[in-house]
């Protein structure tokens, strides 16, 4: 028989019960302290608007030298943008300033009832177009950079495949291409739902809705463990308020406009047809081939949302002869947030971009 | 530290949580003593402390971290069980191990915890996913979400089914429908969450079994678990393994799938006897709302694209005129950049478009 392998003494299983409530106790003090949470870092500028959206110019580094083809970084539906600036210390966007891109982002809002009729249409061939021309107009350039994330990514495809004259660089970050790999357990949640009846039904589909779903991927460390954890970080203030912003942003997810929703999971997820063909976006079908400008697409390789299988698909797909891929090796969220991605995605990106951009 | 003397202070630590958890109870005025008395000291302190946090949040905050702190002393309670305070040879702590988790696996096949507040707890920790489920669909429904999960509908299905199949008589026939729509969907719910939560009970005995053969393993290769923190994470460990395995399988996902429709057909079935409600009162209904909201966004997608146009056209007239040449619209097509001659560096006031 092998040895018993649980070797807790008992004075140390004492000491942890009584060291965690009073880390506890002790540490609510901390959490009183921490005020109001602050996100979104960098200064930035809104250049325009229109209806909910809102196009924010981030301020740049006086000592930095300004690429003259502008990025506009297209963030998904889902969840809010300031992840790509959470923190002085942990801010993608900051990073990208750093290698002299003079960074636009889009800020979709918060959907109501009222914007339930926003199509896929309206996203990719208005919202988004109308800020590319202004950016074109702004900059007196032809052609933009643009840095789609996660279904910002999937949005970036569409409109490079529907509107190539316009982009001159594109990169995808946690883009989901193939919407069926074997680990998408999204995916294959969704393949039995009935998604029109959940859209007639709702109109809008629940933030709360969607957190629930991201939340069922690993509930047990996401809705449990993390708190466990999270008491060892009560005494210092500073750890304290980087968990609280991690919190705000995981639980900040806005209603998704009923009708973008309904056809982003049938072709997409159901249908997977940015592989298999077949997505009309207004009156023009998605083809991946009518991308051809350089595209350099970055996954994570521990993402338990976006599979990196998922995101490798995109090679092979493009019509693209400059066609890069990189590997993080971290998770989907740690991709903009971890002190690693900030040494090595932006740099990546801002270089990539800077050889490309004359 | 001796081991006399480690068990003498260990004693007098959980006499004192006791004592603080013994005064908290008396002075709630409950009857029954709490199974774990670390996670009954915890409660007490929290139901004393928490009335004098400023505000919700970081009330709500807090009692996550409570809930979990006491997660985590269940855990570790149930599963060192009958170990601590001893030094149990290998057979002896493979038994008493062994013993434990049979009775887990016992109470999550029986659904029954014998009045054992632990076991019922962590139970409760495997229901986690499916209260989510709960309290999501709580906030969303216009009736709360467990109203209907203690009608013992499986005993009296069949008989409701029948009764709701008889059609509706003279100038309400119509409404009576309705009301039987709902009960039907009602029912479909009901069953389909019965479904999900039955789905987490086995997994839950799965779990057990693979904690089981972690140790199993840990001791092959002569590792120890030395801390109940280090026990915890791998209780969770494979929890979420064992979850994760089976909810990327068929089956889950056509459950899944079922509870989301269900309650989607549910809940189509209240707003349509809201709005006919809302419709008696000769208010606006929902239906009535998004017929306009569709023909609103057709107009304004309209609006957009041609006032794009028209942009465009201006700037190709323009540009004729600067030329002093005619120009087709083909040589200036819509989608080419609009020329620009200043610098917008400056610029920061928000140009706003149509709202």
């Amino acid at each position: 028989m092998p040895a018993f392998p649980i070797a807790i003494r008992p004075d140390k299983l004492s000491q942890e019960m009584l060291d965690y409530s009073q880390k506890l106790s002790e540490g609510m003090q901390n959490l009183l302290n921490a005020d109001e949470i602050d996100t979104g870092v960098t200064p930035k500028d809104a250049v325009l608007r229109e209806d909910k959206l809102v196009l924010y110019r981030y301020q740049r580094p006086a000592e930095v030298v300004t690429q003259p083809v502008p990025l506009l970084v297209v963030y998904a539906l889902v969840n809010r943008p300031y992840m790509t600036d959470l923190q002085e210390d942990r801010s993608t966007i900051k990073g990208l300033l750093a290698t002299g891109q003079d960074v636009y982002l889009i800020d979709w809002g918060y959907p109501d009832q009222a914007d339930r009729a926003l199509t896929l249409d309206d996203y990719i061939n208005g919202y988004i177009d109308r800020c590319v021309d202004y950016l074109r107009e702004t900059h007196g350039v032809d052609k933009i950079n643009i840095l789609g994330i996660c279904q910002g990514g999937t949005f970036g495809l569409c409109y490079t495949a529907l509107h190539p004259e316009k982009v001159k660089n594109l990169v995808t970050m946690v883009t989901p291409v193939d919407f069926k790999t074997p680990d998408n357990l999204l995916s294959s949640w969704v393949q039995n739902i009935d998604i029109d009846l959940a859209v007639d039904t709702m109109g809008n589909i629940p933030g709360e809705l969607l957190n629930w779903t991201f939340l069922s991927l690993k509930p047990f460390s996401l809705t449990g463990q993390k708190y466990v954890n999270m008491v060892d970080l009560l005494d210092d203030e500073d750890k304290i308020k980087n968990f609280l912003r991690m919190e705000k942003w995981i639980f900040d997810s806005p209603d998704q406009a009923g009708e973008a929703f309904r056809q982003f999971i049938k072709d997409f997820y159901q249908r997977n047809g940015l592989v298999d063909g077949g997505i009309t976006i207004g009156e023009h079908e998605v083809d991946l081939k009518a991308v051809t400008c350089p595209v350099l697409n970055i996954y994570a390789m521990q993402d338990h949302l976006v599979p990196p299988d998922g995101s490798k698909a995109l090679n092979g797909l493009t019509g693209s002869t400059d066609y890069t891929e990189h590997a993080f090796p971290g998770g989907h969220i740690g991709i903009y947030v971890s002190g690693k991605a900030q040494k090595e995605v932006t740099p990546t990106i801002g270089n990539w971009l800077n050889e490309r951009s004359s | 530290m001796s081991d006399t003397n480690t068990s003498d202070w260990m004693d007098i630590q959980r006499k004192y949580w006791e004592a603080w958890s013994e005064l908290g109870r008396k002075s709630m005025g409950l009857d029954n003593p709490p199974a774990n008395p670390w996670a009954g000291a915890l409660d007490h302190w929290w139901q004393t402390m928490s009335p004098a946090l400023p505000n919700d949040q970081a009330r709500d905050f807090m009692q996550r971290l409570m809930d979990q702190g006491k997660a985590f002393f269940d855990i570790t309670d149930s599963l060192t069980k009958g170990l601590a305070g001893s030094n149990p040879t290998a057979e002896q702590g493979w038994g008493i191990f062994s013993k434990s988790l049979d009775e887990l696996q016992k109470a999550f096949t029986s659904g029954q915890w014998d009045g054992e507040q632990t076991l019922h707890r962590l139970m409760a920790f495997w229901e986690m996913p499916f209260d989510n489920w709960q309290r999501t669909m709580s906030s969303l429904a216009p009736l709360p979400g467990d109203m209907l999960s203690n009608i013992p509908h499986d005993q009296v299905k069949n008989g409701i089914n029948q009764l709701l199949s008889a059609p509706g008589l003279g100038y309400t026939r119509e409404e009576q429908g309705r009301y039987q729509a709902l009960m039907r969907r009602s029912l479909d719910y009901q069953s389909a969450l019965r479904e999900y939560s039955g789905f987490f009970t086995q997994l839950g005995v799965k779990s057990v079994e693979r904690m089981r053969q972690r140790l199993l393993g840990l001791a092959e290769h002569d590792k120890t678990v030395e801390s109940a923190r280090e026990l915890y994470d791998t209780w969770i460990g494979c929890c979420e393994e064992v979850y994760a395995e089976e909810v990327g399988s068929e089956d889950y996902s056509r459950i899944h799938g079922q509870l989301v429709n269900t309650q989607m057909a549910l809940k189509q079935c209240m707003s349509v006897m809201v709005d006919e409600s809302l419709g008696a009162l000769n208010m606006p209904t929902r239906a009535e709302l998004r017929t306009l909201q569709d023909r609103l966004q057709e107009s304004r997608r309209e609006n957009k694209q041609q006032r794009r146009e028209l942009e465009t056209l201006k700037r190709q007239v323009a540009h004729l005129l600067e030329d002093g040449a005619p120009a087709t619209a083909s040589q200036a097509p819509a989608s080419s950049p609009p020329r620009r001659t200043t610098t917008t560096r400056k610029r920061t006031t928000a140009k706003s478009t149509e709202k």
